[in-house]
């Protein structure tokens, strides 16, 4: 991961090449740049991190001193059938829900990215189901549409299917808040809208006059030159999505039918604070995070693959 | 603008406009979808209590009442949601200013100068978003308070100016999509480094100054989490934390007044979005590649 | 004056960027200093804030009081609160208020932060927690001086806020546990009201027939562990030991019972069934199923009905005393819903103490109050409320005079591992039982075989 990251190619190159004094204004300039961050960090950041890693060995119920046991949290997360069925839960999420949103922000986003009149309306509606966010609006609209004898049942029945409870039932209550993960795609779209007006408009004037069509345009143009924010979305989408909260809390409170919609971060909270286990709690943030960081470096190792940082070149 | 393009080929143009057509109509479809649970919120914020959960379905009140907002903006024991409106205005503006300034600079030192220690600094950025922040609650409690600034606005507003991470990533993707040609050319122009940043880089990438500032204006208003935990009274509340007082599980609760005011509390993102988005649909961000 | 405080380093950062174009060695210089700056800038003032805020001079004493509540709940004691520093001029207390669940996360976090409000409102499921780790103060002194007044108040009213025989928090008002039903469906179906001696097996007749004539749910699912222990207590046990340390019943076929009753009913609709509550959900007591008459009965803490009422449009509802074991024993007790508690860290302990004596007898506040944490403790304070009352809480403070002749002492506070065994052990099981995973003996048989270890090792 450690290598791959910034490796911007040419300025590695050039610096490599170029005087000591170059290198260090570079180092100087680079860490006054970097210093907003570095400072917050230590201030703010650093401490609650390392004590939360501290915790994680610690049995700590808030009200009294946290207590020193060692690996037992992580043994007790090893045997907790509680804590597998919301790893099962997340990962089930994470790897529907983010392919999908994706693909669906990156369609509306070029839906939304012509001239034509109105386009500013559509796109604050399109992006309203983001801004009322986890409110009982939602919760309420949701179970609506998949109660028992709601819209999506009755869509079915037309089919000849007989639907399900969609939330009560144990074996179909994810796919709702899958559902509600990727129509709530407002944020990526906004992003993706924001990458395809740095595309510049020449590429795509050439390209027509070389008869290349929609089809191929979006391949040879708009994939690669958003490649950069493609990558953005998908790592941050990943990240958000292992540490997701509110969609399963107001949908299925109380982990849903059997469990099957517990997540891993409401568990976590219900254990560091419901329960005063803050010492499991942490213990259970830092394997996630060791879950999050990996599949995160499985992206970035891919990414020298398909993402291009570098412009003129693969235009 | 992409039709303007080809414009003057007017069969390609007409076939264009059929399709834009049909476009329209999906979009204006799907966009029902989204936009029916403000409609139903909007709906049944003007209906009487008696009628909000007996007649949960309908978009239309049988009895029409405005009561809701009265009883809503009065907030609680005199303190009333213009309190709240002002404190969340105060937090969420001066928040985004700092997050989106600072993460633009920070962005711009990890997308374009090559330093030792880079890629380490970068790592650790990316570790931060990655742990749960429910256990670092406590500690950061700690530290607040012992820094003082329990009951104050400066939990939530100062940390937004060293930089968020999620924006600085985000910004970094987009200096690192613009060519380098540009900063060859600035730096023979002998502009430093700040220079470079400020009058090219940041010119360029205001797509993505916006898209953060919509971010962040609207994130920093909906989090109850920070203000409740940092802020102990309540006129310094700000909308999110006061509408959840509004709610207790076990206890009578006035829905037709959450309905009334969470509505309301959706009115400025939804006005900064309007505003801000067409910033988003210039479709002329080539002026640096020529200029 | 926060625009003005941070505009100041902002324009620090701005000019020094607009500057910034030509020597680079310059502007470094300017950044880091620039920096560091605009921290302490922004410290110092709050610094002052706090030492504005703390006690001491002239005699004048600021209390934090803290509690939980919805919007009518806030302004009653918002107007208390100012009513009482009218009466005490030098004493005045700032509020902090919010929903339950921030008001038990925020608590925490203050406990870690050594931070805790004056006066903490405090739950019976929880004090006995806090007064055992010393967070909270005994306030027997300040009722032996009379600084509380508790003259009159009947020993159950106060006994659930004594812990190891000291008292820890003062009881706002009581709650029992009855049943609300909807009368004129009964009417319409022919069948009985409930007596003041029904049996569970009536309650199970009834909510079939209900179901069968009117095609309504008898009455609303009473899965929740609060029923689960009512049905215990009816049969003279509890789910948990005075100690806290094992489960309260020895034998497995009372939890079985219970278990099959769950099943049985909801297979034959005098229940909904948990998926259909699943499927369901809820967002407050306000969208019970009785609002819409899809259900003629519901299983309620008293202070609950005022809300129903209100959101079924003041349509007519009785409570009625929830039903008894085959044996004719009666679980009902009195639960204090919610205390006032004096932290231990309060400088200010004395007129802490003051202000909750205020809160439990004066009339004038209580009048305010309107009964809405529950009936009052003090029984002056009751004569004069209830006259006063809308016609469904004259109904709740009948049926608490009605329970107070029937009911059996309350339970030792629920141990620490209570809200663990709930959500680890008592709700999956019982989740499982009625998706039809487990029969009521295996889900009996679970339940201590999980329970147990959880209690022992507290």
């Amino acid at each position: 991961m450690h290598s791959t990251i910034p490796r911007v190619k040419t300025p590695n190159a050039t610096v490599r090449r170029t005087s000591s004094p170059r290198k260090r204004y570079n180092t100087l300039m680079g860490y006054l740049f970097i210093s907003p961050w570095l400072i917050g960090f230590f201030i703010f950041t650093f401490l609650p991190i390392i004590v939360s890693l501290v915790l994680a060995f610690t049995s700590y119920d808030i009200l009294s001193s946290p207590r020193w046991v060692g690996l037992a949290n992580f043994q007790q997360m090893w045997s907790d059938r509680r804590y597998w069925n919301a790893v099962r839960t997340t990962f089930l999420y994470v790897f529907t829900s983010v392919p999908l949103r994706l693909i669906f922000a990156l369609a509306v986003a070029m839906l939304m990215n012509g001239a034509y009149r109105l386009v500013g309306l559509y796109r604050a509606i399109y992006y309203v189901p983001s801004l009322v966010g986890g409110s009982v609006a939602v919760a309420v609209m949701w179970r609506q549409l998949f109660g028992e004898s709601g819209a999506i049942n009755l869509g079915l029945s037309l089919l000849g299917v007989d639907g399900p409870n969609w939330l009560g039932n144990p074996r179909t209550v994810l796919i709702p808040i899958i559902i509600l993960a990727v129509w709530q795609f407002g944020s990526p779209m906004l992003i993706f809208l924001a990458g395809l007006k740095q595309i510049p408009q020449e590429l795509y004037e050439a390209a027509s006059i070389d008869g290349a069509g929609g089809w191929r345009q979006f391949r040879s143009i708009t994939l690669p030159m958003l490649s950069p924010v493609i990558f953005f979305n998908l790592v941050m989408q990943l990240i958000s999505g292992f540490l997701v909260f509110t969609q399963g809390l107001i949908i299925a409170p109380g982990g849903g039918p059997l469990q099957r919609a517990l997540f891993y971060s409401v568990y976590l909270y219900e254990k560091g604070f419901a329960q005063s286990q803050m010492g499991y709690a942490s213990a259970m943030a830092w394997v996630l995070l060791i879950i999050i960081g990996f599949f995160t470096i499985l992206v970035f190792k891919t990414s020298d693959n398909w993402v291009f940082y570098d412009s003129k070149e693969d235009a | 603008m992409a039709s303007q393009a080809i414009g003057t080929r007017s069969r390609l143009e007409r076939q264009r406009r059929l399709k834009a057509g049909a476009v329209q109509l999906v979009i204006i479809f799907l966009g029902l979808f989204m936009i029916y649970p403000l409609l139903w919120l909007i709906a049944s914020s003007f209906k009487d209590i008696s009628e909000i959960f007996t007649r949960a379905g309908s978009l239309i009140p049988e009895r029409f009442t405005a009561e809701n907002y009265a009883i809503g903006w009065a907030g609680f024991g005199g303190i009333s949601f213009a309190t709240f409106f002002k404190n969340s205005f105060i937090i969420a503006i001066f928040s985004t200013i700092g997050a989106v300034l600072s993460s633009a600079v920070v962005a711009y030192g990890f997308a374009r100068i090559p330093f030792a220690g880079r890629g380490f600094w970068f790592v650790l950025m990316l570790l931060t978003m990655m742990l749960p922040t429910q256990v670092q609650i406590i500690p950061q409690y700690i530290v607040f308070n012992k820094l003082g600034w329990i009951n104050t606005f400066y939990p939530l507003i100062v940390p937004k100016f060293f930089g968020q991470a999620f924006f600085i990533f985000m910004m970094m993707q987009f200096i690192r999509g613009l060519p380098k040609e540009l900063d060859e050319a600035a730096e023979i122009d002998g502009c430093g480094r700040f220079g470079m940043f400020w009058r090219i880089i940041l010119p360029l990438i205001k797509p993505a100054l916006i898209t953060s500032a919509i971010f962040s204006f609207y994130w920093t208003w909906e989090d109850f989490f920070g203000p409740l935990l940092y802020l102990n009274e309540p006129r310094l509340f700000p909308v999110s934390l006061a509408l959840r007082a509004f709610s207790d599980p076990a206890a009578a609760t006035n829905w037709g007044a959450i309905f009334a005011m969470s509505a309301l509390s959706l009115l400025p993102a939804f006005i900064l979005f309007l505003m801000f988005q067409k910033y988003l649909v210039q479709g002329i961000s080539t002026t640096g590649l020529k200029g | 004056m926060y625009a003005r405080r941070i505009l100041l380093p902002l324009l620090v950062i701005f000019s020094l960027l607009i500057v910034a174009c030509g020597a680079p060695s310059d502007t470094g210089t300017t950044g880091t200093t620039g920096r560091p700056a605009a921290s302490t800038a922004a410290s110092s003032p709050a610094a002052s804030d706090a030492g504005a805020a703390a006690p001491a001079t002239g005699g004048q004493v600021e209390l934090r009081l803290a509690w939980w509540g919805s919007q009518s709940r806030h302004d009653r004691t918002l107007k208390v609160i100012e009513m009482f520093q009218k009466e005490h001029p030098n004493i005045k207390i700032t509020p902090e208020y919010g929903n339950f669940d921030d008001h038990w996360t925020k608590l925490a976090t203050q406990t870690a932060g050594g931070n805790l409000p004056d006066i903490v409102q405090q739950d019976y499921s929880r004090i006995g927690e806090w007064a055992k780790r010393g967070l909270m103060l005994p306030l027997d002194d300040y009722v032996a001086d009379g600084t509380i007044k508790l003259d009159g108040v009947a020993e159950e009213q106060l006994s659930g806020g004594k812990i190891d025989g000291k008292l820890y928090g003062v009881n706002l008002g009581t709650n029992a546990l009855g049943v609300l039903y909807d009368p004129e469906m009964f009417t319409q179906a022919g069948v009985a009201e409930p007596s003041a001696d029904w049996k569970w097996a009536d309650l199970q007749q009834t909510a079939t027939t209900l179901h069968e004539k009117l095609n309504v749910y008898g009455v609303e699912t009473f899965y929740n562990a609060e029923f689960f222990k009512l049905w215990l207590k009816d049969n003279g046990k509890w789910m948990y030991s005075d100690d806290g340390k094992s489960l309260g019943y020895e034998d497995d076929a009372l939890a079985t019972q219970f278990f099959q009753k769950l099943v049985e009913m909801q297979e034959s609709g005098a229940t909904p069934t948990r998926e259909f509550d699943a499927g369901r959900g809820t967002i407050g007591i306000e969208d019970s199923l009785i609002v819409t008459k899809k259900s003629a009965m519901i299983f309620v803490w008293s202070n609950m009905p005022a809300a129903i009422s209100a959101a079924s449009g003041d349509r007519e509802l009785n409570i009625a005393l929830p039903p008894q074991a085959d044996n004719g024993g009666q679980g009902v007790y009195l639960k204090p819903s919610m205390f006032f508690s004096v932290a231990a860290t309060s400088k200010h302990p004395k007129e802490a103490a003051m202000f909750v004596d205020y809160f439990t007898n004066n009339v004038e506040a209580n009048k305010i109050l309107a009964a809405e944490r529950g009936v009052p403790i003090a029984p002056a304070v009751r004569e004069a409320l209830q006259p006063e009352l809308p016609a469904i809480q004259q109904k709740v403070f009948e049926y608490i005079a009605t329970a107070e002749k029937v009911a059996a002492p309350i339970n030792p506070p629920d141990p620490a591992a209570h809200s663990k065994i709930l959500s680890d052990v008592y709700n999956p099981l019982i989740d499982q039982l009625l998706y039809g995973e487990l029969t009521p003996e295996a889900a009996a048989k679970q339940f201590r075989e999980q329970a147990t270890p959880l209690l022992a090792s507290q």
